[in-house]
């Protein structure tokens, strides 16, 4: 069953159209939610939760239509809003308590959870402490805390890694991760960061001025990047862009010794390095193209279709 | 010998009824209110009004009592529905004291840091959200108006001589149902205050200020065009209207302006009227406030 | 020495609060970017840079000025901070209309600034609305368009892609590129360290008020000498190459992976074991798949040096 259903959803809000029939079915298991600012993200996690009504048309999440069973999808889903959320004369675990009984969980089990749900996160020393003397960091991990208390079906992020300094951007992405590989959980993520898009679904629904402008499946992207290649050299000249093309490849050289080349089926990238070692230069780095979601983005902006991924350097 | 490895897993144990799920704001709400001390002074404090009533009862009807006070005669105090109306008036000042001091803390915590979206994110509604904030209020004033109350007239019914409680019995609608409104008043009223005042101190001085103040101009506007109709806006005085309605009391007389001046005089639909114009206007407050998002236009 | 931005022994304090100790830097033109957990003091050195607070010791001089004379100092200097407040009601025309006539511009002079910032960040049609109505994206423009209205020679930005959808990121890093190429002293701070780390010229790393490292991104890693640089290779057959890799006397580490198709490198000689790899892979032993240093960036430095283990060194 796809976790989510647009069926030409189209809402206004103070007086402008922001969501302009969108029609869509999602079923990757972490869907990425991307767009422009003002693409209406937020509009449709709001409408999926509820707190807009739509215009026309409805959505389905679950296979329940938002119209009519919005309770029971609430019941379903987890939500880690954008913006700051908490009860600053709670402590941690009093707040997420409270939630997880709002959620339905009766109260032994939900102070258990509560304590399982903190510690998971790491926020285990400060659980006692007041919601208002944690720091920003430990926040969004409360807010997280609260999101999957309850053993949501879906958990809905919205920017979850907004404000975080590199290293708590990283255990916040390995938390999301461990989370979606547990099973029986989709999770819908909206960001603004495409390496986090990138790095936790598998599957995006890209918006613009309230429109669908792409939906698609990123481990099939994935899986057909495999003669694009970009590499780092140290002491490549010309020459060796020029024996490149002689191969029958397409190179394109930037600054710092970077190269991207596109290999034709015939071509290995041993090739490559029996001609880097004729000509004596080293090449330092050298990957597979993983840019797939951004030329995906700019596609969808331009107006493409998904199929913009292939042979564009 | 096993190793646990502590990951994410999905619940799978009972749920509690969604119908019933609301009642957890009540149950932490109550938890919040009783956590401060000063708070469950206050509230012994309410209660010792009717705690002094049901000694005085109790000395009233029992004739040993009188003896041995050297009391001859009939009765100083007779225990009839004005005794009660002046005690639901004094309870009913003590519950707006109350409500001035624990209502500014039920809402506003939520707004202040955004909470709400995490409670409407729920099987909550905005509806059962507030059902679950006033219901908080409404059982910390039903224990100290029409709880004590009752509970006294059952003191007088079992003490008084013959039958009392029959032709009184109007009484136990009267005082629930007077208890009732004030405190759907006071609650919905308090309860929009603290949806849009942040600061608890400048919230309970609305609070009070909201009851005094349309009394005092309403006070003047009688004065300067002579007539009653000032008194719509003087709360306390419209709910005791009600409660003289409610309580059959046959006569009363109250001073506005030094004059005496026969609440009988005065109708109780009005009084009614503004009651529900209260409750309604405090509805529509709460409305526009307790939102998942707020839209700015423009 | 009127082309830096110097700080001479510079300590903050608030109280008993510590903003930043012992901090000297000379900033030459070009992009510096400035990175750090929260609370490690960034927010105190912009504030001192920019003349909004006084150092409680040490000497700041910004090209020449200080900020005994404020009026010089703020006239080429752009200041846009992390912190989301406008004045109430005020529309974003108005909001850097009247910064600008602060300045001491003429009214006519103002409006054309104006209107030129506001095309650079792209909100010329929604300049007339309140600010109060933007969404977080513009908001985060508006305050940059504020920054660079009066073509300040110093620019310092606090986070400024902060809330910006891809393609904007993407403009405004273009934008401070072309800035920094021009001669201008960029200094921004950011968490999204492959963004600064591919246009900046030099990093400065914070933690708890002292500055840890800075200077250039790949001499900054040379100098970390406690760690051999690490290289990830994926290949056909690691065990292979990690044999071969054993026989040179340079290699301390190579570290199999757990999927049996990578190995991970350890060197003190970059260079002989590029040679090496280069020569494996035309001679045909293994196929390689990719290869990357695995901590030639900002983010590995900051792991070294922040992270949980460098913290306590």
């Amino acid at each position: 069953m796809a976790a989510i259903e647009l069926d030409g959803l189209e809402v206004r809000l103070g007086g402008r159209p922001v969501l302009n029939g969108l029609r869509g079915a999602l079923n990757g298991r972490a869907i990425g939610l991307l767009g422009p600012n003002g693409a209406g993200k937020s509009t449709l996690i709001n409408t999926l939760l509820g707190f807009h009504t739509p215009l026309r048309g409805t959505a389905r999440v679950f296979g329940l239509d938002i119209r009519q069973r919005s309770m029971e999808i609430r019941g379903l889903v987890g939500y880690m809003p954008e913006t700051e959320a908490f009860i600053a004369g709670m402590s941690g675990i009093k707040f997420v308590r409270y939630m997880a009984e709002l959620s339905g969980l009766p109260p032994e089990q939900a102070m258990e959870r509560a304590h399982e749900a903190f510690f998971y996160v790491g926020l285990g020393e400060v659980r006692y402490r007041k919601l208002g003397t944690y720091s920003l960091g430990m926040k969004q991990l409360a807010k997280l805390a609260q999101a999957i208390v309850h053993g949501p079906k879906l958990l809905v992020l919205d920017e979850p890694t907004n404000g975080l300094d590199p290293l708590a951007r990283q255990r916040m992405i390995q938390l999301i991760r461990d989370i979606r590989d547990a099973g029986d959980i989709r999770l819908l993520l909206s960001s603004h960061l495409l390496r986090d898009v990138d790095e936790t679904c598998d599957e995006v629904l890209i918006l613009k001025d309230g429109c669908v402008a792409a939906i698609c499946n990123l481990e099939e992207e994935r899986r057909s990047n495999r003669k694009f290649i970009e590499m780092e050299t140290a002491g490549a000249a010309a020459a060796f862009t020029d024996a490149v093309r002689a191969l029958g490849c397409e190179c394109a050289s930037f600054s710092n010794g970077r190269l991207k080349i596109v290999m034709p089926d015939k071509v290995e990238i041993r090739d490559l390095y029996t001609i880097a070692a004729a000509q004596g230069v080293q090449i330092r780095r050298m990957n597979h193209r993983r840019d797939s979601l951004e030329d995906i983005f700019l596609g969808a902006m331009n107006g493409n279709g998904a199929g913009a991924a292939h042979g564009r350097l | 010998m096993a190793v646990y490895k502590r990951n994410y897993r999905a619940y799978a144990g009972p749920a509690t009824p969604m119908s019933w799920r609301w009642l957890a704001i009540t149950r932490f709400g109550l938890g919040e209110v009783f956590a401060s001390r000063n708070t469950v002074v206050l509230f012994v404090l309410c209660l010792v009004p009717p705690l002094l009533s049901a000694f005085l009862i109790y000395v009233v009807n029992s004739d040993t009592v009188r003896a041995l006070l050297n009391l001859r005669g009939a009765p100083p105090l007779s225990i009839n529905n004005r005794f009660f109306l002046g005690l639901l008036e004094v309870q009913g000042w003590l519950a707006l004291f109350l409500t001035a001091w624990v209502g500014p803390s039920l809402i506003s915590p939520d707004l202040t840091n955004n909470a709400l979206p995490l409670y409407l994110s729920r099987p909550v509604s905005r509806a059962r959200y507030l059902a679950g904030k006033l219901l908080t209020l409404a059982l910390l004033l039903s224990a100290v108006t029409w709880a004590p109350l009752l509970l006294l007239v059952g003191v007088q019914a079992a003490t008084a001589p013959g039958r009392w409680l029959a032709p009184n019995l109007f009484l136990v609608p009267g005082i629930f149902l007077g208890a009732c409104i004030w405190i759907a008043v006071l609650s919905l009223l308090a309860l929009a205050v603290s949806a849009w005042v942040r600061w608890r101190i400048v919230a309970i001085g609305l609070t009070l200020a909201v009851v005094f103040i349309p009394a005092g101009f309403g006070g003047v506007v009688s004065a300067v065009l002579r007539t009653k109709w000032g008194l719509l806006l003087n709360i306390p005085y419209v709910i005791t209207r009600v409660w003289i309605q409610l309580l059959r009391v046959t006569i009363s007389n109250t001073r506005i302006n030094g004059e005496l001046v026969n609440a009988l005089d005065f109708p109780a639909a009005a009084a009614w009227t503004v009651l529900v114009a209260i409750c309604a206007l405090s509805m529509l407050l709460l409305n526009k406030r307790i939102q998942a998002r707020q839209v700015v236009r423009g | 020495m009127n082309d830096r931005i110097i700080f001479e022994d510079i300590s903050k304090f608030y109280g008993d609060v510590l903003g930043v100790n012992h901090v000297t830097l000379s900033l030459p033109p070009g992009i510096t970017s400035l990175v750090g957990p929260n609370g490690s003091g960034k927010t105190t050195l912009m504030n001192l840079m920019t003349g909004l607070i006084q150092p409680t010791r040490g000497h700041i001089n910004v090209l020449g000025m200080t900020p005994a004379d404020p009026a010089a100092l703020f006239r080429v200097v752009g200041y846009c901070t992390q912190f989301d407040s406008f004045p109430r009601g005020v529309t974003g025309f108005e909001f850097i209309y009247e910064g600008l006539l602060l300045h001491g511009l003429g009214h006519t002079q103002a409006g054309q600034l104006t209107s030129e910032a506001l095309h650079r960040v792209g909100l010329l049609e929604a300049a007339h609305r309140q600010v109060a109505g933007y969404s977080k994206g513009m908001r985060q423009k508006i305050r940059l368009a504020q920054a660079l209205a009066h073509h300040p020679t110093v620019l310092v930005l606090d986070e400024p892609l902060n809330g910006l959808d891809p393609m904007a990121r993407a403009e405004a890093m273009a934008l401070f590129e072309t800035l920094g190429r021009q001669g201008l002293h960029l200094v921004i701070s950011s968490h999204i360290l492959e963004e600064v780390d591919r246009i900046s010229d030099r990093v400065v790393l914070m933690t708890n008020g002292y500055v840890v490292a800075e200077g250039n991104i790949h001499a900054v890693r040379q100098e970390v000498r406690e760690q051999p640089m690490q290289i990830l290779v994926r290949c056909s057959q690691p065990s292979l190459l990690a044999s071969r890799v054993f026989a040179l006397n340079h290699a301390v580490e190579a570290k199999l992976h757990a999927d049996g198709k990578g190995l991970l490198v350890r060197t003190r000689n970059l260079d002989q074991f590029y040679e090496l790899l280069n020569r494996s892979a035309a001679e045909g032993l293994v196929e390689i798949e990719a290869v990357a240093p695995a901590d030639d960036d900002v983010n590995s430095i900051y792991q070294y040096l922040i992270g949980s283990e460098g913290g306590q060194s």
